[in-house]
This record gives C-alpha cells, structure tokens and sequence, in this order.
C-alpha cells in the first residue's frame, strides 16, 4: 500500500498554497490546511498509524473519518486524539499510542502469537487465582493499558457551557438534514443544526459527481441566507427525558470544548449512514479500507490511496469508490460484485501492508481492498429516546420503530431514495418538526407567567403525513468463509463473539460485556451489527431474532472537560474581606464561605480577647426577619421552649428540634419591636432553617401571618469580645446606654454605630467574655469594622478568627450543632433539659422528645485529658478500659491558651456523664490516654461572670 | 438606611479598564431596593397592580417587580421607592403587608447589549427568547450556580438585564459574568442607580 498526494482534486479541501508542518513520532513532515492529521500522513506515504489494543497488530487507515479505530493518535499532552478528524494545524507533534520502543517494532505484538489464548474473558478466567497476587497482576496488565499519556501538568483549558432552547435541533447536516433545518426555519422557528464533520454536506462533500457538487453549493447558499445556526464539529451526544439534548462543540472560537444543553421542543435525527466493515481475515491489515474512506482521502484530500486496488462492493458507494479511484490512477485490478454472490476471504501480505486480495479460488495482487459491504444506521437518538429499531433484511440494516412525536429521522435513517427524494423527505420533516414545536412553544407559553400572551388555542399535533422513502434492496454482508476482525477498537474478532456464545454468553448484551465488543471508541457505529450477526450465526438464528444492544448516551466519546464545563463554584464574602485580605488572615472555607480562620497566631488572639478586646467577623451567622402578629406562635412551634412573654428589647436562646427530636439547630432571637423580630441561626444552617421555617408557614400553617425574609448578608455581623468591649464599643456608639444596668447581658437595641443608623446591637458572644454583637447595614460594614480597630488601638484591639472563636467558646462549653451533635443527638443530650418545655401545646419534635424524658440517652460533657499536654483529636473514641467497647467520643478538642491545658467537648453513655467519671480515650495512634469528666460544659468561668459583664 | 456614608458595593475589585463596546456590565448595587410581601390577590397587590412574572414603573418612577406570587421588589431611587411604598398605607387597611428595604442585602448589576442573551445563555438555563422572556419580564433562576432574581428592563430597544443576588455573592458573580462575557467584549460600565 502506497500513497501519495494527487495532483489537486475538483472537490480537495485542502489548500495547498498553506502548507503546515509538524512532527510524526519524532519526524518532519509537511501537510496542508484543511488536512486531518491522518490525510497528511497518508499523503507523506505513511500507511501505520496504531497498533491495536490487545494484539498490537499493525492498523492502517480504516474510514478516515471521526469513527476510524485506527487512528488514535497522541498530539502534545492530548491523548487519544482522532487523526481521521482533527484538522492540521502547524508544529503539531503527533505520536503513535500503545506501542513500545516504536510503532515500527512494538514487543507486545508478541501478543499476536499467543493470541488464541487471549480470547475473551482471558483477564477474568486467569489472575483471579491466587487472589493474593493480584495487586502483582494489577502493576503488570496495567504497563498494557492501551491509550495515550496524560500529563498531570498540563495546564487547565477553557471549557465552555451553554444552555439553549431552540424550537428544533437537528443532527446531522447532510442534504436531509440541512432541507430539515431550512424548512423548519422558514416557517419561523429557531433551529439549530448540528454537524458531526467539519463541513456541511454528509456524503455529498466527498462525491464527484457534478450533480453532487450543485446540491451541495446551492444547499450551502440556502444555509448561508437563513437564520440557522449551525454548529459545525459538533456533536449531539445524548438526548434525555423531554428532549434534553447534550451537544459537544468543538469548534468554539474561544473555548476547547462547549458543552451545550438544548432544550429541543422536537428533534430531527439526520445523522446518515455509517459504513460497516466486513469480516474475513485479515480485514485489519493495512491497506483494507472502506469505499468512503477512498472516497474521501482522493476527492477530500488528494491522496491517493493505493497503487493497485481491488474493489469489494455491494452498493452504489463502492460503485462510484471505483470510479473515484480510476479516476485518480489507481489501477483497478478487479471488482468483485457482492450483489452478484462475490465475496472476499482474505487478504495476504507482510504484517504490516495488503499485497494480494483472496476471493474463493481467485488470488489477485494488489496492494488496497476497498470494501462497500453495507451500512449501520446509527439509530442512537432514536434508542436514548425510547425506540427500538426494527431489522430489515432485505435492507440488510436496522430502521426506526416508532419514536415518540417529538423525534422525527431524516436522510438514510429514515430509508433510501435519491437526492432529490431524501431532501424532499428532509425538508418535510423539517415543515412537521416545527409544526409540532410550535404547539410545545404554545403550551409553554401558556404556562409560564412571565411570557408573552398566546393568540388562540394550542395548535393541534401535526399528524406525520410524510412520504415515506424506500428501502434499497442490500445482500446480508456480515462475515465471509473466514473469521475475522469484528471490533477493531477492542481486538475482538468473530471467532470471539462464537467462543463466548457457546460459553453460554448468547445474549446480545451478555455477548457485550463479556468480549467487551462495542464498547470501544467507535462506540458500536462499526461494530454493532456485525457483532449481532456473529451471535446470530453461532446461535443459528437471524438478526431479528437476536436483536440489537441498546444504544446510551454518549453518541461519541465526550471528553471529561466539556462535561465539567466552566467551574462554577461560588463563593461568599463578608464586606470585610478586604480588611482581611489586606491584614494577613488565613481564610477557611466553611461551605461557601471564605472567613477568616485566624491572622498569624490564633492563641494570642485568644490571649487578646481574654485581656483586651478582640473582632470577630461573624456576618455568616444566618439572620431571618421576622415580621407579623403571629411571630411568637411560630417562635413557640420551632424552638423547644416557651416564646410567648418576650418583651422588645429582649433576646432568648433557643434550640430547635426536627420532628423526630433531633437537634435541627440554634440561635438566639431578639425582639425589635411589636411585631418585629430577629432570629440568628449557626452560620451553616442558615439556609436549612430558612427551609424548614417556609416549610411550616406555607404548608402547615399557611393561615399564620407572619413574613420570613432572609438578611443574613443584609448585615455584616461583628462581634466585639473582651473586658474592653464595652469602652470600645462606647466610643462608636450614639445614642445608647451601655451600662451594664441600661443594656444587659441578653438584650438587643438600635443605635448609630460609627456614623451608621439602624444597627441592631446585642449583648451576647460566643467566646465567654462580656461581648457586644453588632449587626451594621452591609454597605458599611467595612466602614464600621475599620472605625472600630481605630478607636480601639489604645485598648489593644485586634481581630481574632474561627480559630480563636472555637478555642474560646470550648473553653467556656458552648456546644456547636453539627459538630458536638450529630444526626442522632436528641435535644435533652445537650444538658438543656430545662429548655424543653413538654408542657407546651406544641412544638416540633414534642412527641418524641415526650417519649424520651424517661430514657437514659448519651450526654454531651466537657472532658479533661489527665494529662494535660495531649489534645486527642476529634472523634476519638471513648472506649471502657482497655477493650474496644465504644462508650462515646470527642467531638471537640483544643489546647486551651488560657488555661494552659487541653479542653474537650465530648458525647458519652449516661452512665459516664457524672463530674468526676474517669474514661479512657483511644487515640487514633492507638494509645490510650485517661481523662475525667467534668462537672460542667465550662471548662473557664462556669458561674459566666465575664460574659455577664 | 444609614444616608450619610458612602454605600460599598460587594463588587470592591477593580477591572482593567478596556475598550468600552457595546456590552456592559453595570454595578447597580447601591439602588435602593425594597421587598414587599402581601396577599397575591389583596389590597396591596391591586396598588401596585404587577403581576407575578412582570414588571412596571409606578407612579414616581420606581420599578416594581413581581418577583413572586404575593412578593414584589420596588427598585429606584430613595424617593421613589420611598413614595410607592408610602402609596400602600393608604389602602391595604386590614391586609397582611411588610415592607423591608434589602439595599444592603442583595446586590444588583445590569447587564446591557444585543449579546446579552448569549451571555447569559453561558450561566443560566433559562429560555431567553422574546416569547418566553420578552421586556419587563422577571424570573428566578440560578445564574453560574447562584440563586438569582432577574428582571428584562431593555433601554433605547437594546436589551438589558437586572441580576439580584444575595450580596455575600456579589463579587463571584461578577466575576463570573465578566468572564462569560469575554467572548463579546463584555466591558464594565461605571457605577449606576
């Protein structure tokens, strides 16, 4: 097999004034633009591209197209690029994948003389014993991994998404394809049109013939003028429920990859024909290849495929390859007419090229076969949407069945006829597609509030009143007298599929798995059939009888970068962040928050807040506006105590339970005004509880008045901690007593604050010291926070993170819901017990909190290591003495700055929960320390002194 | 709301300043902005005569919003969300009805230009079609992930979008419209009301 670049072609893409260079395995070579990758190497006479998966068997040029096996190439840190399809471009450095030292000598081709011992199920049958060697079986098959390299270095590519909502999406932009999509927009409704290849045009782009070449310029004029948008170099990858369609653009102008998700009202299947080889042995040496494939690389690329070729046809395709390649001076050296009874049986040659084709007694030399054996409907849209296509053996491929209305097929999908016929027939599928999608767009309108009006009742559904085309008769050309090569992504051939079928894998889908037959790169399009009709053979029955695998989505591979598409990860700042930003803080990521964890050393921010005054950031806390009449009705039912005597000005702790008593969250809410109040809740469950109080009003009490409005970012939330909190505080503040007599501990009030009205201040903290928190306008919370560090500076003030916050708050044993509770925590194992008011009416998690009274449930408990220097680490178990009986665990543990030892917060048995109790805490080192139980949750000022101020 | 300092916007980085084109990226973050709750069907929904879906200007010149069955966001200047909501104490007698100024709590930005909707196509599902989306529309979606509420208000017949979304995501979904808009020479307009 040699080839050569032609004298230029008619109907050549190539532009041969712009010639690309670039590299192959280490070499120069030289192409043009518009070249694939594949046609510049056969024009440079290369004829091996690969080696095969399992055997490592020499593969060449197959369909010069997106579905060739054989051409995966690695280009750059791109690996298993499809050199049938990726267009030239300059300096490009492409290499051969799965072959070692070179693709010229690759050693595991060894594998081709024990190939009868690798049949399928090989891997299964042979290293599951001894199971102990595996990870040694693992480290070696892996070295035979086929595929190309990833370089984890490589630096991340745009990849794009878009979503859209076109009246109809058709697939495919041959001549039907694009009749569909002109008919459709003439009518006025919004197409797009998708197209696989680089240009419009399916088999017309490769055809020679001068009435060819004229519908395809005034198909192209027609698109050029409407209003479709095509995207070429793309692909309809998946269609889900209700014609969610999944598209791969590849030919962005900015972005490697688009992934685009469609909303269809109908889509139109037009995805033509796609050739199957045909099997006999040898049918994967180079220099066997398929009529489109001649007929693309001479009239696409001007490359001459061969020097001597015999032409296996059963069709109008390899009729008019034939042609094609006389016409391109390769010597015809027979044509061998399937339709009259011929077959091929093999082809002989050095491994790696064709030199003589064998057809029954004849042996002709030459060096290319070009072989039209028949066509795969590629029905994958039509399966993804429910269908299940019919066999016709008279056609010899698979046709549609009935496909739901809004899925219509198109071109060779839907049958045969002339060009003029299938684009008759494509533009009427185009006329009922939008007919149809106009009644969905009708529907959708009426139902959508911010829609214009619709005119009239919905249009009735279209009846499907096409003329049908027909069915060109084909002779059955699956395998001839020999066996041969069925999958050439998998290395699974037909003697494969017959072995698995007397092994008992008779099933089509069992056949699959177990060979793994179809499920390569080329995703079945040439594989499928013949696949089913080896099974068919061995079981002794017809296709029909077998019938098809089920095609899923993807309709081709998709790459992992266009499914993750753009990375949207939101994230949520404080107005502060600047501040911090510009402050040295180490940010923490809690949920979608960036907060500040701490500022160089959280102990001496606690050491700070301890002795001075400190600030804290705490705008996540989550902050719901309460406003109505029957607010305290829902304070009663959400939080376990009672809510009903709160005056204005005050603030109340509360817990709330779900319904089956465990503790949902907690919070402090403030009454503002007569039917104004405030709730806070953990900064992680702000969110959740917003849920869960909608929930309650919309759909238990819908009759309450009240009006819930999330402000937690309303507000940036600043919490001044220390003994000096007050004198700071004071000095910003207008308008407000903060005495300890005028504005006591658990109180809230309105004031100026640094110039700014209408801040909410409250008298509680988190950290044990006497605290004011300060809930400021957002707008002006850097503001605030800026003039708070100012007129503090002689009082030491300095801001403190997470970090010191939880140091502080363990060190005065405040419970944090979701990291001293867990999923089973009921309410009283907090210790609030007085909290649960079971003589309300009601309240959610009553009931099972009411059950739970009696019961001796585990107890949160401030623990102390006997040693103070160890700070076991959280979610240590508590274990009894030296077994592993499980009696609780930390759930939180810090070394304390201010008490110079290690504190904890942890859940245990009740019979552990007493001051005093001795346990033993099983570190995750496995050594097992002694710590005692204390008799409070505060390790630090448990009489609240400080805080109380 | 505190009048007498300057409002800081959630969006505090600074772009390089481009080629100004025809698609811009507005901070209208410091407009002031009310949220209205009532009954669907009360007093207070008859006053401000704006349906779920739909927008108008009410008298003063505030944009009123019909964000939600029963729930309304007024957009404008201080006197004129101030006058349309003063106009509901007047007839909503016994009805249920609270007003909360969100100017702090949601930022706002508008995106203006004939790409817009491929702009937006990049970020959010919705359909963008005149049909489904025409002018004076309002919807909620999730725009690059964040919950958003939205509103067509086009200007001189070029399209243009209000994006609300909570102020804590201010910054990232700014940056995340630059980004989509890049492909269109999306440029950042200067700060607007």
């Amino acid at each position: 097999m040699t080839m050569s670049r032609l004298d230029p072609q008619p109907t050549e893409v190539v532009d041969r004034s712009s010639k690309l260079r670039f590299r192959w395995n280490g070499k120069r070579f030289t192409g043009f633009e518009g070249d694939t990758v594949a046609s510049a190497l056969a024009a440079a006479g290369e004829h091996v591209f690969s080696r095969s998966m399992k055997y490592h068997r020499p593969r060449g040029v197959l369909t010069a197209d997106y579905w060739d096996p054989n051409l995966l190439v690695q280009i750059g840190d791109d690996p298993n690029v499809r050199a049938g399809h990726r267009l030239l471009e300059a300096g490009m450095d492409v290499k051969a994948q799965n072959a070692w030292p070179s693709l010229r000598r690759d050693i595991k081709a060894a594998n081709s003389l024990v190939g009868r011992f690798l049949t399928a199920g090989f891997y299964y049958k042979t290293f599951m014993r001894p199971q102990r060697l595996w990870p040694t079986y693992e480290r070696v098959l892996s070295t035979f991994a086929p595929g190309g390299k990833i370089d984890i270095d490589t630096p991340h590519r745009y990849h794009d998404k878009r979503y859209t909502h076109p009246d109809v999406v058709v697939a495919g932009a041959g001549p039907a394809g694009i009749e569909a999509a002109l008919a459709a927009a003439e009518t006025g409704a919004r197409v797009l049109l998708v197209e696989h290849e680089h240009t419009v045009g399916g088999h017309l782009r490769y055809s020679s013939a001068a009435a060819d070449r004229a519908a395809l310029a005034e198909l192209r004029v027609a698109l050029e003028a409407s209003d479709v948008e095509v995207l070429i170099n793309s692909t309809v990858t998946g269609r889900y429920e209700d014609n969610w369609l999944g598209i791969v653009q590849r030919s962005h102008p900015t972005a490697v990859e688009r992934l685009i998700k469609a909303r269809a009202k109908v889509l139109v299947a037009a995805p033509g024909l796609i050739e199957r080889p045909y099997v006999f042995a040898g049918n994967d040496r180079p220099g066997v290849i398929t009529s489109g494939a001649a007929r693309r690389l001479v009239n696409l690329w001007g490359v001459k495929p061969g020097e001597r070729a015999v032409v296996f046809t059963a069709n109008a395709e390899g009729d008019a390859a034939a042609e094609d390649l006389e016409r391109a001076g390769v010597e015809i050296a027979a044509v061998l007419d399937g339709r009259d009874g011929r077959r091929v049986s093999s082809v002989q040659g050095p491994p790696r090229a064709t030199d003589a084709v064998v057809a029954g007694d004849l042996r002709i030399e030459a060096d290319l076969l070009v072989v039209a054996a028949g066509w795969t409907a590629p029905t994958s849209l039509l399966n993804m949407a429910g269908d299940r296509p019919v066999y016709d053996p008279a056609a010899a491929r698979f046709f549609p069945s009935d496909p739901p209305g809004n899925v219509l097929a198109a071109g060779g999908l839907a049958g045969d006829g002339t060009l003029d016929e299938l684009r008759a027939h494509g533009g009427a599928t185009g006329q009922l597609a939008a007919a149809r999608a106009s009644a969905v767009a009708h529907r959708l309108q009426a139902r959508t509030a911010r829609a214009l009006p619709v005119e009239g009742p919905e249009p009735a559904w279209a009846p499907d009143e096409r003329a049908p085309l027909g069915r060109d008769p084909h002779p059955e050309l699956y395998r001839s007298d020999t066996h041969g090569m069925v999958d050439f992504s998998e290395d699974v051939g037909s003697k494969d599929l017959v072995a698995a079928a007397r092994e008992g894998y008779d099933s089509v889908e069992l056949a699959k798995r177990y060979t793994t037959a179809t499920m390569g790169p080329s995703q079945g399009k040439l594989e499928t059939v013949n696949t089913v009709a080896a099974i068919a053979e061995a079981r002794g029955e017809t296709i029909a009888q077998v019938g098809t695998t089920v095609w899923r989505p993807p309709y081709a591979p998709v790459t992992l970068g266009a499914l993750a598409g753009r990375n949207f990860e939101p994230v949520r700042v404080s107005s502060i962040q600047p501040w911090h930003e510009a402050n040295g803080v180490r940010t923490i990521i809690a949920g979608q928050w960036i907060r500040p964890d701490h500022y160089g050393d959280p102990a001496a921010e606690v050491r700070n807040v301890r002795t001075n005054v400190g600030l804290i950031d705490v705008t996540p806390l989550g902050k719901l506006d309460l406003r109505g009449p029957d607010i305290p009705k829902l304070l009663n039912l959400l939080y376990t105590n009672k809510w009903s005597k709160l005056p204005v000005g005050k603030v109340r702790y509360g817990m709330m339970c779900a319904e089956d008593g465990v503790v949902l969250d907690d919070g402090v809410t403030g009454r503002l005004g007569d039917d104004h109040y405030l709730m806070t809740t953990t900064s992680s469950g702000a969110g959740s509880v917003w849920e869960w109080v909608e929930n309650w009003l919309q759909t238990e009490r819908p009759d309450w008045r009240v009006h819930v409005t999330p402000v937690t970012t309303a507000y940036t939330s600043i919490n001044v901690a220390g003994p000096k909190s007050r004198e700071l505080v004071s000095r910003v503040a207008e308008g407000v007593d903060l005495s300890p007599e005028a504005f006591a501990y658990m109180e809230v009030r309105t004031a100026a604050v640094a110039g700014v009205a209408d801040c909410f201040m409250w008298r509680i903290g988190f950290t044990g010291e006497l605290s004011f928190e300060l809930h400021v306008p957002a707008g002006h919370g850097r503001h605030v926070w800026e003039a708070l560090m100012e007129a503090g500076a002689d009082l030491g003030v300095g801001p403190f993170g997470l970090e010191a916050q939880r140091i502080m708050r363990l060190e005065r044993g405040h419970f944090i819901v979701g990291q001293d509770t867990d999923g089973l925590t009921l309410a009283p194992s907090t210790g609030l017990s007085p909290l649960i008011k079971l003589d309300k009416d009601d309240f959610a998690g009553l009931p099972e909190l009411a059950w739970a009274a009696d019961r001796r449930l585990p107890m949160i408990v401030a623990i102390q290591p006997d040693d103070p220097d160890v700070v076991p680490p959280e979610a240590s178990q508590i274990v009894r003495g030296d077994t592993n009986e499980i009696l609780g665990r930390i759930t939180s543990a810090r070394m304390s700055p201010t008490l110079g030892r290690s504190v904890c917060l942890g859940q245990v048995e009740p019979e552990l929960a007493a001051g005093g109790t001795k346990v033993t805490v099983l570190l995750t080192s496995g050594e097992r320390i002694s710590a005692t139980v204390i008799d409070h949750h505060a390790h630090f000022d448990p009489s609240g002194e400080r805080l109380r101020g | 709301m505190a009048d007498r300092l300057e409002f800081e916007s959630a969006v505090v980085r600074r772009y390089p300043a481009g080629e100004p084109g025809e698609m811009v990226l507005f901070d209208a973050s410091a407009t002031v902005k009310w949220l209205v709750r009532a009954a669907a069907d009360g007093a207070a929904a008859q006053q401000l005569g704006v349906p779920f879906g739909s927008s108008a200007r009410a008298p003063g010149g505030a944009l009123v919003l019909g964000s939600r069955p029963g729930e309304w966001i007024l957009l404008g200047t201080a006197e004129s969300v101030a006058h349309a909501v003063g106009a509901l104490d007047g007839v909503v007698g016994e009805d249920f009805v609270t007003a909360l100024d969100w100017t702090h709590g949601r930022a706002l930005f508008r995106l203006t230009g004939h790409d817009a909707v491929r702009i937006l196509e990049k970020v959010c599902s919705l359909d963008w079609s005149e049909e489904m989306t025409p002018d004076g529309a309002v919807m909620s979606a999730s725009v690059a992930k964040v919950t958003c509420d939205l509103a067509r208000e086009d200007v001189d017949a070029v399209p243009s979008y209000l994006i609300f979304c909570d102020r804590s995501f201010g910054q990232y979904l700014f940056d995340a419209l630059i980004d989509a808009g890049g492909e269109f020479g999306l440029s950042v307009g200067p700060v607007c009301l």
